[in-house]
């Protein structure tokens, strides 16, 4: 950050706090004597981000991305390809392939035989001229209209841990911040109870070893730590150390915050020290979470249709259409950005075995996210995002049969959908080859994909920088990555 | 015609833009204008030749008086007829500079501090960073009696020419408090600052003199001091990318605690680090030392390509080298020549050519999804009499002729070295060849092929400056005397790129404020003499750590008070002036030893494997290969110091990363400094904390006699270490008789508070006094002031 906008920023968080410094404990307390924690939260002053930050009047307030960690199958789900069933078993042709660099899990291997997905295609309506989409997805079919499907998504990366650190923090290494940290840093919060940045790891299905994921995802890099995302966790604490220790209830942590608050107001005092009233300040927060995100996690009080349209996994902490639904909590509750990891997705084999079971995973509670949106009129405010971290090959890894194969990591080309704020309805973007194997139409590279996000939050990405290591980053990267206007509003 | 130069309101300008409180004398290269042209114009027009547009650059005096294409640029002493002036000034966005789609502007002060250089000759001194420090003469001062040693009058004579006047001492306390926490990490006991202060009373000066010896010499010096040292070397016990396995590194760790303790020369823990495998006869120490080139992070992820991993590997390395020691961005020439500073893309390739002979590739093979994965080669080591027993044993099993026997035998030898621990380490093989990636990409082989060399600008004419013998090549012990030879290579540069961290550890901030970049883009020092003095006096010394240590924090500005009226913390937000001293929270892992301390569970062994504190079931659910199983310590193992906890670079311990500890991935010269309500919850409700409160209750209440106040005085002697106020007395009694009340009416929640953690819960004890004290001691170790180092 640069030093003079650090410095005013200090001055008019000193200035906020001497305002309002005694009356937070205050507020606090209005929570605890039984009103709903949240229904105070939009008189209250949100953490200000950058001050020229948005940009541009904003699409998207919010957003929320349902990160498919391990490269879902583009060939089985979206990206149609009939022309492969007569190829079944054929080779790879050569003038496809054209040397592209394979994972040292399938370059040993003597053939590159096509697999044909074994799934039946349906062409169903959109807003143009319609989008096939597999019979795994029966109700991704049915919200066809509300999405943006990206055919033609393509980045470097051909294994998963610098795929993933590529896709979350525009980068192939570790050490540079996520997107939900940038935009912690960029934008704020909206809710001063809330972190601006929450993320979810939901459970999965299929039977084969999930690829781990990595703190770095929702990291801060070099920006500073507190805008890392905010683990919601479904065991334990929802948010680490949350819960008073055994034995204390809330009136007793009240009562030692109270003394606390009297104690270190004397140091105040004595040193004028902005980092003491900010200490102050934080265990108010702190207690303050105490009550809001026990309200935001209970939902005990959503409606039996809610949990008919994510389905009857959304009763079960942990699970992703649980997470979906909380999901649209925090959307409600004005969280910036919501980012749930999905895992097991990496079909190297078995394909029919697994895929089935990870799309049954998601396919209902996304649906149900986006019409819950809709129904309350957040969709047009609220940007939702789909998708892996590459896609899968067209030939065959280990066995091949009619019934079963597998599918080794594809980075060419794979399919995204985007569905919300500012984003058009109803089309699909891009065009693959016949193997779905290159793309030739509209290419989106990872770092356009990130900079049409930040377009839609009203943030010029090549604007958006922080100075570190004598350079100015960018989510983006250096390259020029142009934002994808053809898909938007 | 523009007003001339100054505007009245100038000063008031200066002070916003900068927070600099610097004259607006005479127009430095260095200070006021390659900030402007490194920032807004050598993108274009620097260093890299293949992004350089009209064949212009500006980072020469040459380039910018020749010119390009177009009309000369800076005409030095007229700037009416420079062709710069007219761009930064143009009207048509066609001829603007820089230009509006590179979102870079020139503020009206940058552009009047650029007219003001050229008009005074546009004269470009080297980067500050590159030219070698030399000793500047000691200022003179009026103030005679406040300076203690020529620190002070470097920065009095600066104070003197701004009118200004240092802080006055800090009280003896919060003095000794300083020391304690700066060199050892750890707070005094209450008989240690009753000491001080007593001392204190007679010969401020002599007291500090005394008690630095006395810490200096403490074994806690070396933990404290690695702290900072294993985040620049990215020490962590886990590969980090991937499965994010253990890998077998702890002895690097306790390496660096001893040579920081022996006061090992900084050459020489270089040369150690970088090459001790090399060095003639290494020792066991020289060769776990050499681990330093094998804490990158390392992966054997199913379908990983081995060259395209090796090319990170050495990538990795030369950021890594050349933050440490250069305090330089060298990673920036990857993928093409540095845009600010004058590396180039063969240099860095170059860099990465020292490191090609290190065995490293054999984990692609052998790599496996355990705990610790296999990361050879590594090195056993063993207790002496261990390895007394395994050479006796190795003895018998070469001489055993019977298949039982030797069964036996070889038993007897795995349970030994079961015993021992074993470490990563460096070992030279035949180098790989090193090519330049052309845009870093490793899948093109088209680059030439290089060989070790230094940077080509720093590497001087003379070629004897650790030029190889005939037809070798230069070794990474090459690099290593290179990098802390004053004369013959870079020391000086090293030297003072370390003196300005260590800087920043007692001063709270560098002199330099970036430690982590002295090129181009980072800031320059605002007290040049007074870092090369130090820089020179380092390595002049020997590289005698403890010496310079000594200096700074004997020095009269290391005494001063912290505390600063609002229009000095407006008018130098950052402390570079040094008329204070600075207020900071402590690090991370401090933040655990501190509690520990106090509440006397602070268990002070040295080394050893990596413990692992309390930790939240299932917070390692994330990883695989294999799914991780967290079992944290028992016994002494749950409370050593917080640089023995186990460091899992993907998940780290959510306690240390609430409190800004990074999970070194990269070199970290300076950790941010958070204020959340994350980390207030950590302090609140971590077992480790909470435990620290209950049994620093019970500690309250046997050792801090019967009445409630001397109680109290106990309580706050250990963790603030003075007594109580009236006002806190009273706030305390009350917090107390409430707790009290609150835990009568339930007595199993007293219960349930006093037998956190694994530490025996006294049983002569009333739960419900104890608990109304842990009540007390919870919120004892929540003051800011109980973790603030002041």
């Amino acid at each position: 950050m640069n030093p003079l906008h650090e410095h005013r920023l200090a001055l008019t968080r000193r200035h906020f706090f001497r305002q309002g410094g005694m009356g937070l404990g205050a507020a606090a307390l209005g929570h605890l004597l039984g009103q709903d924690a949240m229904a105070a939260a939009p008189g209250m002053k949100a953490a200000a981000g950058l001050p020229h930050l948005p940009h541009f009047a904003p699409k998207a307030k919010r957003a929320i991305y349902l990160f498919m960690s391990g490269a879902p199958s583009q060939l089985d789900m979206f990206d149609y390809k009939p022309k492969m069933a007569d190829l079944f078993d054929e080779d790879l042709p050569e003038s496809i392939r054209q040397g592209q660099r394979l994972t040292t899990m399938t370059s040993k291997q003597k053939r590159f035989p096509v697999a044909p997905s074994m799934y039946a295609f349906e062409k169903v309506a959109n807003n143009a001229d319609g989008a096939w989409i597999s019979e795994l997805l029966p109700y991704t079919k049915k919200m066809a209209k509300d999405l943006c499907i990206i055919k033609s998504m393509h980045t470097e990366a051909i294994n998963h841990d610098p795929a993933i650190t590529y896709f979350c923090t525009g980068d192939q290494l570790p050490g540079k911040a996520s997107l939900g940290a940038w935009l912690s840093y960029g934008l704020g919060s909206e809710n001063e109870n809330l972190p601006a940045f929450v993320v979810m790891n939901a459970t999965w299905s299929a039977k084969r070893d999930a690829q781990a994921i990595y703190n770095r995802l929702w990291g801060s890099g070099f920006l500073p730590s507190k805008h890392q995302g905010v683990l919601l966790r479904s065991q334990g604490d929802p948010v680490l150390f949350l819960s008073n220790p055994e034995g204390v209830e809330r009136n007793t942590r009240r009562r030692m915050l109270d003394a606390l608050e009297k104690l270190n107001r004397k140091t105040l005092e004595s040193f004028g020290d902005p980092e003491t009233q900010a200490r102050i300040a934080q265990y108010e927060m702190a207690f303050r979470m105490q009550a809001s995100v026990p309200e935001l996690t209970d939902l005990s009080q959503e409606p039996e249709r809610t949990f008919e349209a994510y389905g009857p996994d959304s009763r079960k902490p942990g699970t992703f259409a649980n997470c979906a639904l909380m999901a649209r909590r925090l959307a409600e509750r004005g969280v910036r950005f919501t980012q749930i990891f999905h895992r097991g997705w990496d079909q190297h084999g078995n394909i029919a075995g697994d895929l089935p079971l990870q799309c049954r995973d998601v396919d209902q509670a996304a649906h149900a996210l986006i019409t819950d949106l809709r129904e309350r009129g957040m969709l047009e405010d609220t940007l939702v995002v789909w998708g892996g971290e590459f896609g899968r090959t067209i030939y065959c890894q280990g066995k091949l049969t009619r019934e079963n194969y597998g599918r080794d990591h594809h980075p060419r080309n794979f399919t995204i959908w985007m569905a919300g704020a500012g984003v058009k309805p109803g089309i699909v973007y891009g065009e693959t080859d016949d193997f779905s194997y290159n793309v030739t139409e509209n290419p989106v590279h990872i770092h356009s994909f990130n900079a049409t996000l930040l377009h839609l939050l009203g943030i010029n990405h090549r604007q958006f920088t922080f100075k570190h290591q004598g350079l100015d980053q960018r989510l983006t990267g250096v390259e020029s990555a142009p934002v994808v206007k053809d898909i938007l509003l | 015609m523009e007003k001339p130069f100054p505007h009245p309101l100038w000063p008031l300008c200066l002070l916003w833009l900068t927070s600099a409180w610097l004259p607006a004398a005479e127009v430095d290269f260095n200070r006021d204008i390659r900030p402007i042209l490194s920032d807004k114009c050598f993108a274009c027009h620097g260093p890299d030749e293949r992004t350089r547009e009209a064949e212009l650059r500006l980072d020469t005096y040459e380039g910018a008086t020749e010119g390009g294409e177009f009309a000369i640029p800076i005409v030095p002493g007229k700037p009416d007829e420079s062709e710069v002036m007219a761009r930064i000034h143009a009207t048509d966005p066609d001829d603007l500079m820089p230009p509006p789609e590179s979102h870079k502007k020139l503020t009206a002060r940058e552009k009047d501090l650029l007219k003001r250089w050229i008009a005074e000759g546009a004269a470009y001194d080297p980067p500050w960073a590159y030219v070698p420090p030399a000793r500047h003469p000691v200022p003179e001062v009026t103030v005679k009696d406040w300076p203690v040693n020529w620190i002070d009058r470097f920065l009095l004579a600066n104070l003197e020419r701004e009118k200004l006047s240092p802080s006055p001492d800090a009280d003896a306390v919060t003095l000794v408090r300083r020391l304690h926490f700066d060199l050892l990490g750890l707070p005094p006991t209450p008989r240690e600052t009753d000491a001080f202060v007593q001392a204190a009373e007679n010969n401020p000066q002599a007291a500090v003199d005394r008690e630095v010896a006395r810490l200096l010499a403490s074994p806690h010096f070396g933990e404290r001091m690695a702290i900072y040292w294993l985040d620049l070397v990215r020490y962590a016990d886990t590969v980090g990318y991937h499965g994010d396995q253990d890998h077998n590194i702890s002895p690097y760790r306790d390496y660096v605690i001893d040579a920081f303790n022996a006061n090992l020369p900084f050459d020489q823990f270089s040369r150690e680090q970088l090459a001790g495998d090399l060095l003639p006869g290494s020792t066991v120490g020289q060769k776990v030392a050499s681990g330093y080139n094998r804490l990158l992070q390392t992966t054997h992820e199913g379908g990983a390509q081995p060259k395209e991993y090796l090319a990170i590997y050495q990538a990795d390395r030369v950021r890594n080298v050349s933050a440490v020691w250069m305090g330089a961005t060298v990673g920036c020439a990857q993928c093409h020549d540095h845009k600010y500073d004058p590396y180039t893309a063969k240099d860095f390739y170059s860099l990465a050519a020292f490191f090609a002979d290190i065995d490293e590739d054999q984990h692609f093979k052998v790599g496996s999804n355990t705990l610790p994965t296999k990361r050879p080669p590594e090195m056993l080591l063993l207790a002496p009499e261990d390895e007394a027993e395994l050479a006796a044993l190795k003895e018998e099993l070469a001489a055993a002729g019977d298949k039982d026997e030797k069964k036996r035998l070889q038993a007897k030898v795995a349970a030994v070295e079961k015993r021992g621990r074993r470490t990563m380490i460096t070992v030279a093989k035949p180098p790989r060849e090193v090519r330049v990636l052309p845009r870093g990409n490793w899948l093109d082989d088209t680059g030439a092929i290089v060989q070790p060399a230094y940077p080509h600008f720093l590497a001087g004419d003379d070629p004897g400056s650790g030029e190889p013998g005939e037809g070798s090549r230069l070794t990474r012990l090459d690099l290593a005397n290179w990098l802390t030879d004053p004369v013959d290579g870079t020391g000086g540069l090293t030297a003072r790129v370390f003196a300005n961290r260590l800087w920043a550890l007692f001063f709270g901030t560098g002199i330099a404020r970036d430690l982590g970049d002295f090129g181009g883009q980072g800031e320059a020092p605002v007290h040049p003499g007074l870092l090369d003095n130090l820089a020179v006096e380092f390595h002049e010394s020997g590289w005698d750590v403890k010496h310079l240590v000594k200096l700074m924090v004997t020095s009269r500005a290391y005494r001063q008070s912290s505390l600063a009226p609002p229009e000095m913390r407006e008018r130098d937000p950052h402390n570079q002036l040094v008329a204070r001293q600075s207020r900071f929270r402590l690090p991370a892992e401090m933040m655990r030893d501190n509690a520990l301390a106090i509440a006397g569970l602070l268990v002070n062994e040295h080394g050893g494997k990596s413990v692992k504190p309390y930790q939240p079931a299932g917070y390692y659910r994330h990883l695989n290969f294999p799914p991780r199983k967290y079992a944290a310590d028992t016994g002494a193992g749950q409370w050593r110091r917080g640089v023995y906890v186990h460091w899992q670079r993907q998940f780290l311990h959510p306690m240390l990363r609430a409190f800004d500890a990074p999970t070194r991935e990269e070199c970290t010269a300076e950790r941010p400094r958070s204020n959340t309500p994350v980390a207030a919850m950590v302090l609140l409700n971590d077992p480790t904390f909470l435990e620290a409160a209950r049994v620093f209750a019970e500690r309250i209440m046997r050792e801090g006699a019967a009445g409630e106040g001397d109680r109290l005085d106990f309580a706050y002697r250990h963790a603030v270490s003075r007594p109580p106020d009236g006002d806190e007395r009273r706030i305390m009694g009350e917090l107390l008789a409430f707790a009290r009340k609150d835990f009568q009416a339930r007595p199993e929640a007293a219960k349930a508070l006093v037998s956190t953690g694994q530490a025996p819960v006294p049983a002569d004890l009333d739960p419900v006094e104890h608990a109304a004290w842990t009540t007390a001691a919870r919120a004892i170790l929540n003051l800011a002031e109980t973790f603030t180092r002041n």
